[in-house]
């Protein structure tokens, strides 16, 4: 039996704040740490209403050369809720104007679409809305950056319509795109 | 992005048109620096990514339709003139066009067996509803054209944006067969600048 029981270490915690710890000690027991990484690790369970975003990369299309179909690139990320709930909401903004979806080669504007999966390694999701917390989602994250090879809990897809791109000036574009998660 | 149409006809004297519009393909590279921000623990946490594209330069020609000089009288030109739609996506929305018949080194000629080839001539209008516009050398392209077009196939915005216009002359008329098709195929190249 393992040093460190997962009851001691929650004892340890503030009451509302069992749920988060109790993930965390599970995934502890499964690597097989001992209550020296408790302890190490009790800060980040302290912070049971926190909410981290992370494992974010950078999406690059390069040079399109099939303007007459839908360009889709997606990737898994890390979201992770401290909640009670273990839920969160998440909002995106783009850089376009008034927080539009849009990239911009200086010029001319180039529309897509963001789409949000809570699980992980999927290709398609919730389409969001500019500005408009999706809430409710659940995170699977049991460390805030889900590290020590523990479960991502998300998924980014952003899409180029071809009605975009088959209409769309020449031209280099570029935009960001912004992820704000809130406890839920 | 390459389009091409192919339009049939048959009369006493008929012109066959396929157009033809390509890009060049300047498949341009962005220098658009990767650095994605990662959120932090908080109360709320907020990351971004920076997403890149880059769009070459694409154009397309649509709206072609088969001409048919029926009955033509040979003691007056006869001359068609249709409303075409060129699209392209360069910032200026520039292109050049360039046509090419179906004659001896793409000379604008119409044949009819062993008979002597008629000759026709071919203007272009960068503006829609014109019955007469720059004429067009065979296989030399005429350069410093603009569309209007919105989208690629004129399906919203201006319907069409650029006239073509084929003319047979009265004397080439009066050299023909009587009761005899000639048939002739015209290409349009068109090209984004």
């Amino acid at each position: 039996m393992s040093a460190w029981a997962s009851d001691d270490c929650v004892g340890r915690q503030a009451r509302g704040k069992a749920i988060a710890a109790q993930r965390l000690f599970a995934a502890l027991r499964l690597l097989g740490l001992s209550a020296a990484a408790c302890l190490a690790l009790s800060p980040v369970a302290s912070q049971a209403q926190a909410v981290q975003i992370s494992q974010l990369t950078d999406v690059g299309f390069g040079a399109l050369t099939n303007l007459s179909a839908d360009i889709t690139q997606s990737q898994t990320v890390c979201a992770y809720s401290g909640a009670l709930s273990g839920r969160y909401s998440v909002t995106a903004s783009g850089s376009g104007a008034g927080g539009a979806f849009t990239l911009s080669n200086g010029a001319q504007t180039l529309a897509y679409e963001v789409q949000w999966n809570a699980s992980a390694n999927q290709t398609s999701g919730t389409n969001l809305t500019a500005g408009s917390a999706l809430a409710g989602q659940p995170s699977s994250a049991v460390l805030p950056t889900c590290t020590l090879g523990l479960t991502p809990s998300g998924s980014l897809t952003i899409i180029l319509r071809a009605a975009a791109l088959s209409s769309s000036y020449a031209g280099n574009f570029t935009g960001t795109l912004s992820l704000l998660l809130s406890p839920n | 992005m390459t389009s091409t149409k192919t339009l049939t006809g048959r009369s006493t004297v008929s012109a066959r048109i396929i157009a033809l519009a390509t890009a060049g393909a300047m498949l341009l590279t962005h220098g658009v620096a990767m650095a994605a921000t990662q959120g932090t623990l908080g109360a709320t946490s907020t990351g971004s990514i920076t997403i890149t594209a880059s769009v070459p330069n694409r154009t397309q020609i649509t709206g072609l339709t088969d001409i048919n000089f029926t009955n033509a009288d040979p003691s007056t030109a006869a001359t068609s003139s249709q409303n075409d739609c060129v699209w392209s996506n360069t910032a200026t929305k520039g292109y050049s066009i360039k046509a090419t018949g179906s004659g001896t080194s793409g000379a604008f000629t119409l044949a009819s067996g062993a008979l002597t080839p008629v000759p026709y001539s071919v203007q272009w209008s960068q503006s829609s509803g014109q019955t007469s516009g720059t004429s067009l050398t065979a296989g030399t392209a005429l350069a410093g054209q603009v569309s209007t077009a919105t989208t690629p196939t004129c399906s919203s915005g201006p319907s069409t944006t650029s006239s073509l216009v084929v003319s047979i002359g009265s004397t080439d008329l009066q050299n023909m067969v009587a009761a005899t098709s000639y048939t002739g195929t015209l290409t349009l190249l068109v090209t984004p600048q």
